[in-house]
């Protein structure tokens, strides 16, 4: 089984919906039951850390961002 | 008349207006000053000697304006039309000069035409001066559009052309992934679209990382830089790629009416959400991109989640996954009730029965197996018996051999076993005589073969067709 932290959001947010609808259905085992129920919890913390840590990374690939400013542009007539 | 429906901007030029209003003079540079004298008082008249005060010179260029009415053809190059202004402001335009022009809001309504940037029109009025400014303005009373403007006629064929190409085909356009890892983003690194970009993903979704190429999005080589930002972004591989700028005239968003650009955007291998400007003029861009937003930071919402969203589905996901392993175990143990209901633990005779039943076949079975197993030794049996039938003395008797067999009821096989006087019983097919030895007459094998009928008398009490019987 994939490392939660090598998955990506999505990734992790998909599995996250199998692992619901296998503990759904009744076709699981006891034992394998209760090691999707542990993954799934795990998959649920992950995605919840990552939301709410998450800082956006923006690479300037050309030119230089200009700090905001009041005087946007505004073409039409006053 | 005229006087009535022409628009009284302020108060001073309207009363400057009428006390002017009698001149009448020719649009031609060559007659202005030949007409003054006669239309004007004297202290009006113009001298070289005598400088006039600002009124008074504006009041002169206005006898000589207003009174002039003409028609020009332009082109539409800014358009303020608002709700609750009384006129409508616009710029006439042609490749050199622009003309500032009004139209009276209840003269537009009457004209059945909705202006728009870029349009060619012909409008018939006359200028008027604004003294208190010393502006010039072009007083519109009539406006018809003249086709369509040159701009927007090479743009429209553009856009049939690639149309005709497929480029714009609803096949083409990709689906915007929903929570991409990186997000491209090609735009003017000035000016509001950048950071309304920036600030809405960091606000949904700021697990994206941003690639950044920040270009010219006007003026003549912009197309050609967004076609290298495009290309640096896609060099660094995000899932979707913004291209953005902010409002603008129709000319400052010419350069997304551009045909390198649009194929650029065409052919990218990823997705590419445009969000062009305020107008509701579409772009060529917008026509090919896979997805065109309105603004800017609607492009931005279209490649993001909305991260308060995700939290909620969390939460409900783990209110999910506990209620579902609950229930999980309900089933599991209402199952074990129902085995524990079965027969096989109520009904202790359940699993002997079953078990009696199958012997009691299997015993069937035994039995006819049985039954059926002597079958070929019977066969076999009665072909010995055949055969031993056909081996019985009895037979040989029946060919007309016989059996001699003393008193003691042994078989005499030589004559040297008895002797006369014995008593033989000699056995035949169909029955026994007894009988008396009266000679014994014994004979070598030789002679009794050769002459067997002469070796017994011709009184022998015994068969006179055979021969004593050999053993």
């Amino acid at each position: 089984m994939t490392d939660i932290k090598e998955l990506s959001y999505r990734q992790a947010s998909e599995e996250l919906e199998a692992v619901l609808r296998q503990l759904e259905s009744s076709q699981l085992e006891l034992e394998e039951s209760l090691e999707r129920y542990e993954r799934g919890v795990a998959l649920l913390r992950e995605l919840q850390g990552r939301l709410a840590q998450a800082q956006q990374k923006v690479s300037v690939l050309l030119g230089e961002v200009e700090p905001e400013s009041d005087d946007s542009v505004d073409a039409s007539l006053s | 008349m005229e006087e009535t429906t022409r628009p009284a901007i302020p108060d001073t030029l309207a009363s400057v207006s009428t006390s002017a209003g009698s001149a009448q003079l020719a649009p031609t540079a060559n007659d202005t000053p030949a007409g003054l004298t006669s239309a004007g008082s004297a202290q009006l008249a113009p001298t070289a000697n005598d400088p006039l005060s600002v009124t008074a010179a504006l009041e002169l260029a206005k006898g000589l304006l207003e009174n002039i009415s003409l028609s020009i053809i332009g082109e539409v190059s800014e358009l303020s039309d608002k709700p609750g202004y009384r006129a409508v402001y616009f710029t006439l335009s042609d490749q050199a000069s622009a003309l500032p022009c009004v139209i009276w809001r209840n003269v537009y309504d009457r004209q059945g035409l909705e202006l728009r940037q870029g349009m060619l029109v012909e409008v018939t009025g006359r200028f008027t001066l604004y003294a208190a400014k010393g502006r010039m303005n072009f007083d519109v009373r009539i406006i018809k559009p003249v086709g369509e403007g040159d701009l927007r006629v090479k743009v429209a064929a553009l856009a049939r052309k690639l149309e005709a190409e497929g480029l714009m085909a609803a096949s083409r356009k990709r689906p915007i992934p929903r929570m991409p890892e990186r997000v491209g983003l090609v735009t003017s690194p000035r000016g509001k679209a950048v950071h309304d970009v920036l600030r809405t993903l960091r606000r949904r979704w700021p697990l994206a990382e941003i690639l950044l190429a920040g270009v010219a999005v006007e003026g003549d080589n912009a197309p050609e830089q967004m076609i290298m930002g495009l290309s640096h972004v896609q060099a660094n591989s995000p899932e979707v790629i913004l291209l953005v700028r902010g409002g603008g005239s129709y000319e400052d968003l010419m350069p997304f009416n551009d045909e390198r650009l649009a194929r650029a955007v065409a052919a990218s291998p990823i997705p590419i959400v445009t969000g062009i400007g305020h107008e509701p003029d579409t772009s060529i861009v917008d026509m090919v991109s896979d997805f065109r937003a309105s603004t800017p930071t609607a492009a931005a919402e279209q490649v993001s989640p909305d991260r308060t969203e995700l939290m909620a589905w969390l939460l409900d996901c783990a209110k999910r996954i506990d209620s579902d392993l609950i229930s999980y175990f309900d089933r599991l143990s209402e199952r074990l009730s129902r085995q524990a209901t079965h027969p096989v633990f109520t009904d202790n005779e359940h699993m002997l029965r079953s078990r009696l039943l199958s012997l009691e076949h299997s015993q069937q079975r035994l039995l006819l197996a049985g039954d059926n197993l002597t079958t070929p030794f019977a066969a076999a049996i009665s072909r010995l018996a055949a055969q031993l039938q056909a081996l019985s003395p009895i037979q040989v008797l029946a060919r007309g051999y016989a059996l001699a067999t003393g008193a003691d009821g042994r078989l005499i096989r030589r004559v040297s076993n008895t002797e006369p006087g014995a008593n033989l019983t000699v056995r035949l097919v169909d029955g026994s005589l007894v009988t008396e030895v009266r000679a014994v007459i014994p004979e070598s094998m030789q002679t009794a073969f050769n002459y067997p009928e002469q070796t017994i008398p011709a009184d022998a009490d015994i068969n006179p067709d055979g021969p004593t019987i050999h053993s």
